[in-house]
C-alpha cells in the first residue's frame, strides 16, 4: 500500500490486489485503515522515482517506435504508424510489448488505436483490445465519462446533470455543452473520435538515420558490442552514402533484457561515415564508461542512430586507391577519440575575442573543424590578423587564472600605486619592481555603468617572479579597494 | 703512450658505432685525436640525419655547446620548475624553444598542444592566448588546450597527440609527483617522440627530480628581469624581457652548467644574459658622482669561491678533472 500526504493527513495514495481485497480504497485515511487492519504495509509515495521509472520504461518502447510520449504519471503513448509490420502486425506488436513488461514484472494495461484518446480509453477499459479504425464511436458510446480524460469537476457536473456515458454526450447538442462545460469537453470527445488530429509529443527527437539488430541471444561482452558497432556502422553508412551526408553525433542504445536502456553518445568533429572510425569513436567512449555500463543479462536489441548529419565531402581516391588526404584528419579524428573518453570539452581551441577584458579576450571553445575553415571566407580576417600582430601587443600574462585570485595587500607607497609587498596563497611577495597602471574599465555595454574599473600592474617580486596584480575600484573614504592577481609572466 | 692512443681510437669508434646502433647519443663522444667534442655527430635510427632536423635550436651558443650541440629534437625533455609559483617560468622556457622551432617550421598550419591536468590548470593558471602572440609570438590559432583530470589520462593524450602530424609540439604539464609518471610511462612517451621526430616537452611543476626516461632534464627557476633600455639608458624600476635561470640537470651528453636565459622579444631568439646588461645588484647613485670602484678589495674568501655563477669561465677551458692540482 502507497501512502501520499495530502492537508496534513496521511491518505492511501494506491494499493494492491490483496489490500483492495480488504475493502480499503484510495483515499481514505492511513489511521482509519490501520485501525481496520493492523498489519498493512505501508510506504510513502515518491513521485520522483515513479517518474524516473516511467521515463526508464518510456526508453524501453523506444524498441517499438521512436515517437513515446509520457503521459500524465502513469501512461505511455506510442505512435507505432508505420512500425507495427517490423514486428509482425498489430495484434504480435501489442502481444510482444504486454508479454515483454509481464515478464519484468510491470502489470500493464495496453490498448491500441487510432487516435490517442481512444486508445487511452481502450488501455483503461478493454485492456488487450485492437480497435479498429472506425469503430471509436461504437466503442466510446457505451463507456463512462472518465474515459474521455476530462478532469473530475467537469465529470462531476457532467454527471450531476444526469449524462454519465459517453455516448450520453455524443448525440447531444455541442453548443449548450461547450457554453456550460467548456470548450475542453468537446475537444476531447472529437480528438477520441479522430475529428480533430492530435499529435502526441515526443520526449525526445527522432534520429534521422537509426540501424538496429535484435538479437535471439543476448550480447553481454563488450567487446562483441564494439563488433556489432562496426556492422550496425557498415549498415549505417550505406544509408549516409545515398544521403551524401556524415554523421555529426552518433548515438548507440542498449537494450538490455530486464528493461534498463543505455544511451551513449559520442560526437564528431568533422562528418564521419566510416564504420572504423565509429567504432574507436565508441571504443573510446566505452572504455571511459567502463564498469557504469552494467550488462546484467545482456543486451538484446542494439540501436546505432545518427543524431545530427551535415553534407559530406567525397574525395577522389587517386589510382592507387589512396584517399588523398587534405590534412587535418588525423586531428580530427585524435580530437573526437579524446572527447569521446574524456567529455566534450576535453580538447579546447582558443578563439580570440574582439574584448579589452582579459578574461573575455580569449575564449575556450571545444575543438570542432567547421567547413568555413578549409574554404578562403576566412583569409581576409586572418590576413587583417596578420596586419595587427605586427603591431606591439599589449603585455600579457602567459598565464591566466580562471578565477582571479584575491591577494592581501597591506599597504601601498600612493595611494594608486603598486603594492610595496603582497601576500598570496600565504606566502608573502616582497615586490621589487612594478610597471603600471594600466587601467582596464568594464564593457559598460555588458556591465553596469558604476562597474569598478581596474588598475593592472606588472609586479617583479624579489626572487624574479613576474605577476599580473589589478587593484579593482579606486580608493576612496567608503571603501578600500581589494586586490587580486590575474596571471603569471614568464 | 703510443699503444694507449690507439686504444683509444679504437674505443671511440667503437663507442661510434654503438651510439649508432642504439640510435642515441650514449654518452658525450670526445675525440681523442684532439680532446674536442665531436661536431655533427648525429645519430638516428634510421640512419644520420641533418643537425637542423636533430636539435631543438636553443640559439645559445654556449648552451647548445654544452648539451653537445643542442636540445635532442626527437625526444622527450622535461623541464622542471622547483615551486607552483615559478610556472610562470617553467612555461616561459618551453613556450621560447616552442616558439624556436615553429620560427623554423615553414608550415602555417602547426598546431601546439598543450596537455595539463586540471589541477595544474586551476593552479597555476591556464595558458593565455594573447600573452603568448604577445610575448613568443606564438597565434591564437596554432595553440589547442587539453584538460583532462587524472595524469594517467593526460599522458594518454600526449602519446595520441605525438603522433599526430599536424601538431608540431606537445607540451605535457604535471604537478608534483605522481606515480604513474615513472619510467615505463616517460619511455613510451619518449618513443613516440623518437618515433614521430617531433618534441614532448614535460613540464613538472613542484616535482621532485626522479628517474625518467628523458635525456635531457632542465631545472628552471625564475630570474629578475633587465631594464628597459630607452635612449637615455635604462629606464629605472622597469620590466624587460622574460629572463629564466636554467640549470641542465640531467643530461648522458651535457656537462654540467648554469645559465641566465633572456628571451628576445623583438628578434624571438634565446640569448644568454651579457654581462653588458646583467642589473645592478646595487641601484646606481642619481645626482652624485659614482663612489670610486674598489680595486682588489679585500675579502676573506677563497678566490675561486668569489666567483658569482655569471663569472665562470666557461667550463671547457677549465674542466674540473683537468685543472691542475693546487699543491701549496
Amino acid at each position: 500500500m502507497i501512502s501520499h500526504r495530502e492537508n496534513n493527513t496521511q491518505r492511501i495514495a494506491g494499493l494492491d490486489a490483496r489490500a483492495e481485497a480488504l475493502r480499503l480504497k484510495p483515499g481514505m485515511g492511513i489511521a482509519e485503515a490501520r485501525a481496520m487492519h493492523p498489519d498493512i504495509d505501508v510506504v510513502e509515495a515518491d513521485p520522483e522515482a515513479d517518474r524516473r521509472l516511467l521515463e526508464g520504461l518510456a526508453d524501453w518502447c523506444d524498441r517499438y517506435t521512436p515517437l513515446v510520449a509520457i503521459d500524465g504519471e502513469n501512461g505511455l503513448f506510442l505512435d507505432i504508424s508505420g512500425c507495427a509490420h517490423l514486428f509482425g502486425g498489430e495484434k504480435a506488436l501489442l502481444a510482444d510489448l504486454m508479454a515483454r513488461f509481464f515478464h519484468q514484472g510491470f502489470d500493464v494495461r495496453a490498448g491500441l488505436a487510432s487516435t490517442p484518446g481512444a486508445a487511452w480509453a481502450t488501455a483503461r477499459f478493454a485492456t488487450g483490445q485492437i480497435l479498429a479504425p472506425g469503430n471509436e464511436r461504437k466503442f466510446l458510446a457505451r463507456l463512462p465519462l472518465s474515459a474521455l480524460r476530462i478532469d473530475a469537476r467537469t465529470k462531476a457536473s457532467l454527471e450531476s446533470v444526469g449524462l454519465r456515458s459517453v455516448g450520453a454526450i455524443m448525440d447531444g447538442p455541442r453548443a449548450p455543452l461547450v457554453r456550460r462545460f467548456g470548450a475542453e469537453l468537446i475537444e476531447r470527445l472529437d480528438q477520441a473520435l479522430g475529428r480533430l488530429e492530435e499529435a502526441i509529443s515526443p520526449r525526445l527527437p527522432v534520429a534521422p538515420l537509426s540501424v538496429e539488430r535484435h538479437l535471439a541471444d543476448p550480447l553481454s561482452l563488450i567487446d562483441d558490442i564494439e563488433r556489432l558497432i562496426g556492422l550496425l556502422a557498415a549498415t549505417l553508412k550505406v544509408d549516409l552514402e545515398r544521403r551524401e551526408e556524415g554523421a555529426r553525433a552518433l548515438e548507440l542504445l542498449l537494450f538490455r533484457v530486464d528493461g534498463m536502456v543505455s544511451r551513449i553518445t559520442v560526437g564528431a568533429s568533422r562528418p564521419i561515415r566510416e564504420p572504423v572510425l565509429v567504432r574507436r569513436l565508441f571504443h573510446e567512449r566505452l572504455a571511459a564508461l567502463g564498469e557504469t555500463i552494467d550488462a546484467g543479462y545482456g543486451f538484446d536489441l542494439v540501436r546505432l542512430s545518427a543524431l545530427s548529419t551535415a553534407r559530406f565531402d567525397a574525395r577522389q581516391a587517386d589510382l592507387a586507391g589512396e584517399v588523398v588526404e587534405d590534412g587535418g584528419e588525423e586531428l580530427a579524428i585524435f580530437a573526437d577519440r579524446i572527447s569521446a573518453r574524456l567529455g566534450e570539452a576535453a580538447v579546447l581551441e582558443a578563439i580570440p575575442v574582439e574584448s579589452h577584458l582579459p578574461e573575455r579576450a580569449a575564449s575556450a571553445r571545444p575543438y570542432a573543424q567547421e567547413e568555413a575553415r578549409k574554404d578562403g571566407a576566412e583569409r581576409p580576417a586572418r590576413a587583417a590578423q596578420q596586419a595587427t600582430r605586427r603591431l606591439r601587443l599589449p603585455d600579457r600574462p602567459i598565464r591566466l587564472f580562471r578565477q582571479p585570485e584575491p591577494i592581501d595587500v597591506p599597504a601601498t607607497e600612493i595611494p594608486d600605486g603598486p603594492p610595496l609587498n603582497f601576500r598570496w596563497r600565504r606566502a608573502l611577495h616582497r615586490v621589487a619592481r612594478a610597471e603600471g597602471p594600466e587601467r582596464i574599465a568594464p564593457e559598460w555595454w555588458r556591465q553596469a555603468a558604476d562597474a569598478p574599473t581596474r588598475d593592472y600592474y606588472r609586479i617583479e617580486d624579489a626572487e624574479g617572479r613576474r605577476y599580473w596584480l589589478y587593484r579593482q575600484g579606486l580608493y576612496n573614504a567608503q571603501a578600500v579597494p581589494r586586490w587580486f592577481l590575474h596571471g603569471v609572466f614568464a | 703512450m703510443a699503444t694507449s692512443a690507439v686504444a683509444r681510437d679504437v674505443v671511440f669508434a667503437l663507442r661510434q658505432k654503438i651510439a649508432k646502433i642504439e640510435g642515441t647519443l650514449a654518452e658525450r663522444l670526445v675525440s681523442p685525436a684532439d680532446g674536442q667534442p665531436v661536431a655533427g655527430l648525429l645519430v638516428r635510427r634510421n640512419g644520420q640525419a641533418s643537425a637542423r632536423d636533430f636539435f631543438l635550436p636553443t640559439g645559445v651558443e654556449r648552451l647548445d655547446e654544452v648539451l653537445g650541440g643542442g636540445l635532442p629534437k626527437a625526444a622527450l625533455t622535461e623541464i622542471h620548475g622547483s615551486e607552483t609559483r615559478n610556472a610562470g617560468a617553467a612555461a616561459g622556457l618551453a613556450l621560447s624553444l616552442v616558439s624556436g622551432m615553429l620560427k623554423q617550421r615553414s608550415r602555417s598550419s602547426d598546431l601546439v598542444l598543450w596537455v595539463g591536468t586540471t589541477e595544474m590548470f586551476r593552479e597555476a593558471g591556464l595558458p593565455y592566448a594573447p600573452g603568448l602572440a604577445s610575448f613568443f609570438g606564438i597565434p591564437a590559432e596554432s595553440l589547442l588546450l587539453a584538460e583532462a583530470p587524472k595524469a594517467a589520462d593526460v599522458l594518454w593524450i600526449a602519446e595520441e597527440a605525438a603522433r599526430i602530424e599536424e601538431i608540431a609540439a606537445v607540451v605535457v604539464e604535471l604537478r608534483g609527483n605522481p606515480r604513474i609518471v615513472d619510467l615505463t610511462a616517460t619511455r613510451r612517451l619518449h618513443r613516440r617522440a623518437q618515433d614521430s621526430g617531433r618534441p614532448v616537452l614535460l613540464l613538472r611543476q613542484s616535482a621532485e627530480p626522479e628517474p625518467t626516461a628523458a635525456p635531457v632534464r632542465l631545472v628552471v627557476s625564475p630570474a629578475p628581469a633587465t631594464l628597459r633600455q630607452t635612449l637615455l639608458g635604462p629606464l629605472a624600476g622597469s620590466i624587460a624581457a622574460p629572463a629564466f635561470a636554467v640549470e641542465i640537470g640531467k643530461s648522458r651528453t651535457a656537462l654540467p652548467g648554469s645559465f641566465i636565459l633572456e628571451w628576445n622579444l623583438d628578434a624571438r631568439t634565446l640569448a644568454e644574459r651579457s654581462p653588458e646588461n646583467r642589473i645592478a645588484v646595487v641601484s646606481p647613485s642619481r645626482g652624485r658622482t659614482h663612489p670610486p670602484a674598489q680595486a682588489g678589495a679585500v675579502l676573506a674568501f677563497k678566490p675561486a669561491a668569489v666567483e658569482a655563477a655569471g663569472d665562470q669561465p666557461p667550463r671547457e677551458q677549465h674542466p674540473a678533472h683537468r685543472r691542475p692540482r693546487r699543491t701549496g
